[in-house]
């Protein structure tokens, strides 16, 4: 199935901050430019809040607020009101360059990937990034569940339409589809997969949303 | 309540919106009692203010340390989220968000960073929570404010009570407990599906789901 948009029950993992950070960070990218899942964000935000007012209540220590006090107090350097951060993409923060210059490895035809598992430490997703040059074909492919992609530059488009920038988009075992970049410019995607449970053999398999 | 409308993200890059200025008194009327504390906190450092927000607080966010299972380190993450409260209730809007709604984000993050430290990965991320959790009304820069915002708790505390009980407690499960809908299903013996149809129920009473995803 594919769409263009994340589904109601992965943002609510999302707002319940149980998502792992590449896949966060796909969420985030997403709603940047989508009003549409920004409101329904926030009204699961407020589930959240309204869900934890509901449940039971736990007496913090009684010397609990003194502490606090003692340290905003005594520490006031680390305790100071915050400057609204300037707003910077978190994109642009983990990669500290254009997406367009980064060192891409040419994979196979018009494809091109680049591993950045290692930005994220700790954590067991696989996160790639993976660019088709404008009009570029990538050869037809099936895909393995659960993963999670999204649009960062450009568009492509396959049998089921058209997937712009900041689309989301969610593939199976079921889809077999041949993308093809659309417009101008290279289409950059990022894809955080569930990490395979063993690679075999000297080759690392392939990756999609354009091929595996 | 605003009908959301699809439409493609290339065009369209505001939200859903109403300008308050229309009709001050109206929005005043929303202001909720927790946002008007929070206001002091953030304008004046005002104490009596921050402490009655403590005294409300504190205890749903030490209860919300235990269920999520870091119970040893409970009072520190009441500590953490205070401190929090205190450094950025100056960047506060009430028109962005309801008081409950944003203290819930701030709680939310201050667990995942309080798991990141404990499994010693803070320092090597080049990202930080902030950057991937948004708190409501940071770093945005929409003039106006969705009025659908400010209506979405009242909204779902009146939908939540019509929920049948077994919805009720996979949500719980979900924002208390940090559970993925797997691990409910294992916990509760139930299929995957039983899980999903139940938290799309729930959803859809709540208008989370689109309606394009709804037929």
């Amino acid at each position: 199935m594919t769409r263009h948009h994340p589904e109601s029950l992965t943002l609510m993992e999302y707002s319940a901050g149980n998502l792992s950070e590449p896949r966060a960070l796909c969420i985030r990218l997403h709603l940047e430019q989508c009003p549409e899942c920004r409101g329904r964000v926030d009204t699961l935000d407020s589930l959240g809040a309204v869900m934890m007012d509901q449940q039971p209540k736990v007496s913090v220590s009684d010397t609990s607020f003194e502490q606090l006090m003692a340290r905003i107090d005594e520490a006031p350097e680390d305790t100071s009101p915050v400057a609204e951060a300037p707003k910077v993409s978190p994109l642009q923060k983990l990669l500290g360059q254009d997406i367009n210059d980064l060192p891409w490895k040419r994979q196979l035809g018009d494809v091109s990937v680049l591993d950045i598992t290692d930005k994220f430490p700790g954590q067991h997703d696989r996160v790639v990034l993976q660019k088709l040059v404008a009009g570029g074909k990538a050869p037809a492919h099936t895909h393995k569940g659960d993963e999670t992609t999204v649009i960062l530059q450009g568009a492509f488009s396959d049998q089921n339409g058209v997937f712009n920038q900041w689309d989301f988009v969610s593939l199976d075992e079921h889809d077999e589809h041949r993308p093809v970049a659309v417009g101008n410019e290279d289409c950059i995607t990022l894809s955080v997969l569930s990490a395979p449970v063993k690679l075999t053999g000297t080759f690392t398999r392939l990756l999609n949303p354009f091929i595996r | 309540m605003i009908a959301i409308k699809r439409s493609t993200h290339a065009t369209v890059k505001e939200r859903p919106v109403t300008t308050l200025d229309q009709k001050p008194a109206k929005a005043e009327g929303r202001k909720d009692p927790w946002g008007v504390l929070l206001e002091k906190v953030g304008k004046h450092q005002d104490r009596a203010a921050y402490q009655a927000l403590f005294e409300h607080f504190a205890p749903q966010i030490k209860y919300y340390a235990i269920s999520n299972g870091i119970a040893n380190h409970a009072e520190e993450l009441v500590q953490e989220v205070f401190i929090s409260i205190w450094r950025r209730s100056c960047l506060y809007d009430w028109r962005k968000a309801a008081a409950s709604t944003w203290i819930f984000t701030i709680a939310r993050n201050q667990r995942i960073d309080m798991l990141r430290k404990l499994q010693r990965r803070n320092a090597e991320m080049a990202v930080e929570t902030e950057d991937l959790w948004q708190i409501p009304g940071e770093n945005e820069d929409e003039p106006v404010t969705s009025l659908h915002r400010l209506m979405s708790e009242r909204r779902i505390r009146e939908s939540l009570g019509q929920l049948p009980e077994e919805q009720i407690t996979v949500i719980a499960k979900v924002y208390m407990e940090h559970k993925s809908h797997q691990m409910v299903a294992d916990e509760l013996g139930i299929p995957l599906g039983t899980v999903k149809s139940r938290v799309r129920l729930a959803l859809n009473k709540l208008k989370v789901i689109l309606q394009d995803q709804n037929v």
